[in-house]
């Protein structure tokens, strides 16, 4: 009989110690049948289910069982240990929800070794391009796969080359975005230090099909090892005669260079981008013209996010048709998440469009960190909005996140849980954009300096209900009145949290209070006298001599005194300071 | 480096890349590196050395499961190919004994990704 | 002595990039590599060896964050402030150096030994809440490990 090898997990993660029960109830078993020696038991760390009760996955088979209570030990060893029989009763089907194509190398491959690259199929459609493609034929699949920009708007990628292919002029750019400042997103980078050469690989087949010999990459400084993985990437492909004159043979030429980003989140917006790579400061300016017309020293220049490129070898090699059919209806493909903030598994997934996103966090991340309660979730980063859990079920692409008053944006999501307080939220992401407005259009200089004043006035406690409707009033004037996207949409997050949770805001001006216990002006702190054990090591620990009384009597907090700095809540071990 | 030819990239055939048999690779990402993956690395290639265990030990990028950081996959010919995640030196030199020399799979450190 | 090899090697890097197109960026790079921040003389060389004008420069050294004008400390504290780590509590990290090192954001303590700075997103979300001390990153750092990670690079100095 072949050596099998049974995988032990506790899906549930309330009962700690139950898993120990299982695997001595199997190892016993096993002993009892004289399996031992033939059987491999393993308790591992993550099976990739949640709250599916004991779960066991039995290999070379990779048969998994869920809910498995004591009396079924014996019979799995009996019928399919033995026998290799399957119980239908327990068997969970299970499909994987994640699809693999733009991260499909990485991961597996060696980043700086391009012949790992070339070994995994790389390079195959760039001679596929060179070889049995004219530039029209590369747009006609591209049109057929229906791929859209993976930096946020979702532009069809088509367009933009096609538009760029069709300027009559000697000097055209290639340029890949991969200044990713959305903050709580590196699928970009993950891409740029998992397998570089596919992104290179895209780049070029660019620049064939627009009719361009010279690529720019441009990576935020802030990622030096992405910036050396592709540094050696382009030695390594220029050597090898990729890169250069007359690639593979053809009468094609194409060159590619790194520029660094310098940190300034506006640069991600495609003229500022442009003009950073010009070696100016990172100003946009108004489109049209756009750059497919008039970009990188005025000539015709296609910008795409690096997602976007590293889907091209892919879609290229398998042809539009078999893209296209991944995803929903306008939304073909996949898309890489940046699943973070209070979701069990944090990491970087990649899905089909189409996956609703309760899939995403539950199936996916494992659910809410302590089992806590979803309050809503956050895509787009600073230019996106928040989506109540009520819309858990919807699908995500383009169209539906945008129903919604957030974006697709380039792959940040972020969960946010009943500790979380989104007034607090929404300043965070607006003082992002302040910060970051490079000041020279008002609407977004003025305009986001007002919002933030408001935000900091209600969550100071000192709003007042005129207050929403200015926030609404200057939120509206930014969208329609800005230059570049970062002004547009840098109210998003305003926006979206008071036309869901307006409660909250009016909890927060009304009430004068911030249920969630983020804004430190509407906390206050209490002693519970039936919880104190009156051991005074929060008076001890009151940098304000705020806690009065004494070991006999108990404690209580004087308002007038306390700074609210929480020494009193986080040192207490018996959870009798309370936070209202 | 010699210069490639279209005919050099059109005979590899994917399905049938063969890269070994038994092997360990790091995923050596920024958020890899920051929980700790270069110790690893070199953990790995020294106690290999040291304790006379052969394994061919690669680099590799992200594998997606951040929180779960080092990543480590192991294929031993004749086991499954297995994701250990949380991976400290100590869980290196157990890999390198009792995975890779003994073929025993290590408790409470195998992820699986879904 | 660091600072005689760069005068003389900045006319190299000058004539490596000069026939680039849009070559100030990159340039200043490699200064703040090798300086921490960019002195005011080599700026003024700068614009003589490229014929910029030196508002030029400055107007592209004030634009990004990335490029600095006084010297950093000789350990950089950088505390992640991205949406993951926001979330995950990074603020009550920065109140904490703040109180143990008495500066505040984007200063440098008195004895020019810790410089702190509170940055967007260091890219490993995974592990938040983030702090990164010159190139080492800490990752799930909890505010009462502050003290002793400080006081490693204080020991070391010993």
């Amino acid at each position: 009989m072949e050596k099998k090898i049974i995988y032990l997990r506790d899906t549930d993660s309330a009962q700690q110690d139950r898993i120990n029960d299982f695997f001595t109830l199997f190892s016993n078993e096993l002993r009892d049948t004289n399996l031992i020696e033939q059987v491999q038991l393993v308790k591992i760390a993550d099976i990739g289910l949640y709250e599916k009760g004991v779960t066991v996955k039995i290999l070379p088979e990779n048969i998994v069982y869920i809910g498995i209570k004591n009396n079924d030990v014996k019979k799995i060893i009996e019928e399919t240990i033995k026998n290799n029989k399957i119980i239908k009763e327990l068997l969970y089907e299970k499909k994987s929800k994640q699809i693999r194509a733009v991260l499909k190398n990485c991961g597996y491959i060696d980043p700086e070794s391009m012949e790992d690259y070339i070994a995994a199929g790389g390079y195959k459609a760039l001679v596929k391009v060179l070889t049995e493609m004219k530039p029209e034929n590369v747009i006609d699949e591209l049109k057929k796969s229906g791929l859209r920009g993976r930096g946020g708007a979702g532009y069809p990628t088509w367009m933009k080359w096609n538009f760029a292919r069709g300027m009559n002029s000697l000097e055209k750019y290639v340029i890949c975005n991969g200044d990713e400042g959305d903050p709580g997103a590196y699928m970009d980078r993950s891409v740029l230090e998992g397998d570089p050469h596919s992104v290179l690989e895209g780049m070029i087949i660019a620049g064939y099909t627009i009719g361009s010999s010279k690529g720019f990459f441009y990576i935020r400084a802030e990622y030096p090892l992405a910036v050396e993985r592709v540094q050696k990437a382009i030695d390594q492909a220029a050597a090898a005669g990729l890169l250069g004159s007359n690639i593979l043979g053809s009468n094609f030429n194409f060159e590619l260079e790194i520029r660094l980003g310098a940190g300034a989140f506006v640069c991600g917006e495609e003229t500022a981008l442009i003009a950073s790579i010009e070696g100016k400061r990172g100003t946009p300016h108004p489109r049209p013209p756009y750059p497919s017309v008039k970009g990188l020293w005025d000539k015709p220049t296609i910008i795409n996010n690096v997602e976007t490129l590293a889907n091209i070898p892919q879609l290229i090699a398998g042809g539009g048709a078999k893209f296209a059919s991944i995803g929903t209806e306008k939304s073909k493909g996949t898309k890489v998440f940046a699943l973070t903030g209070k979701v069990k598994n944090s990491g970087l997934v990649e899905v089909p469009m189409g996956i609703t996103l309760r899939e995403i966090i539950f199936d996916i991340g494992g659910g809410i960190l302590g089992n806590r309660d979803i309050k809503a979730i956050q895509t787009g980063g600073p230019s996106g909005g928040v989506i109540p859990r009520e819309f858990l079920d919807t699908p995500v692409d383009y169209e539906n996140l945008g129903k919604l008053g957030s974006i697709m944006g380039s792959g940040g999501m972020i969960a946010i849980d009943d500790t979380d307080c989104l007034v607090d939220l929404a300043k965070f992401y607006l003082k992002f954009c302040v910060d970051e407005s490079c000041g020279k259009c008002a609407p977004c200089r003025l305009g986001g300096y007002q919002l933030l004043r408001i935000l900091e006035k209600i969550s100071e406690g000192n709003g007042e209900l005129e207050d929403l409707n200015k926030l609404k009033k200057i939120s509206y004037a930014m969208q329609k009145a800005s230059l570049c996207g970062l002004g547009q949409s840098a109210s998003n997050p305003v926006f979206s949290t008071i036309k869901y949770f307006e409660e909250e805001y009016r909890q927060h001006i009304v009430n004068k209070r911030c249920l969630a216990g983020k804004c430190k002006a509407l906390v206050y702190f209490k002693i519970l006298p039936q919880k104190c054990k009156k051991c005074g090591l929060c008076m001890k620990n009151c940098p304000s001599n705020a806690i009065l009384g004494s070991r006999e009597a108990g404690y209580v907090i004087d308002p007038q005194k306390c700074i609210k700095c929480g020494a009193c809540f986080d040192i207490c071990k018996f959870k009798a300071v309370m936070k209202e | 480096m010699k210069k490639l030819t279209k005919g050099d990239i059109e005979k590899v055939d994917p399905a049938k890349k063969d890269i070994g048999k038994n092997w360990i690779k790091v995923g050596m990402s920024t958020c890899g590196v920051a929980a700790g993956a270069g110790e690893v690395y070199l953990a790995l290639l020294e106690e290999s050395k040291k304790r006379n265990v052969e394994i061919d030990i690669r680099k590799c990028g992200c594998q997606g499961a951040c929180s779960a950081e080092p990543l480590v996959e192991v294929n031993v010919e004749g086991l499954p190919k297995v994701l250990y995640g949380r991976v400290t030196k100590d869980v290196a030199i157990t890999i390198l004994e009792r995975h890779v020399r003994n073929k025993k799979l290590l408790h409470d450190y195998i992820f699986e990704i879904n | 002595m660091k600072k005689d090899r760069l005068q003389a090697d900045l006319e190299g890097l000058v004539r490596k990039w000069k026939d680039k197109r849009g070559n100030l960026i990159m340039i200043l790079h490699s200064v703040e590599n090798i300086y921490g921040y960019v002195p005011r003389d080599t700026s003024l060389k700068l614009s003589r060896l490229l014929d910029v004008p030196l508002a030029r420069i400055y107007e592209v050294i004030t634009f990004y964050n990335y490029f600095k004008l006084e010297p950093p400390g000789k350990h950089n504290v950088s505390v992640c402030m991205g949406t993951a780590c926001y979330l995950r509590d990074a603020a009550s990290l920065i109140e904490e150096i703040e109180k143990i090192l008495h500066i505040k954001e984007g200063q440098t303590t008195k004895d020019e030994m810790f410089h702190l700075d509170v940055v967007r997103c260091l890219g490993c979300c995974g592990l938040a809440p983030v702090m990164m001390i010159d190139e080492k990153v800490y990752g799930k750092v909890k505010k009462n490990e502050v003290v002793d990670i400080l006081s490693k690079y204080v020991k070391e100095e010993e």
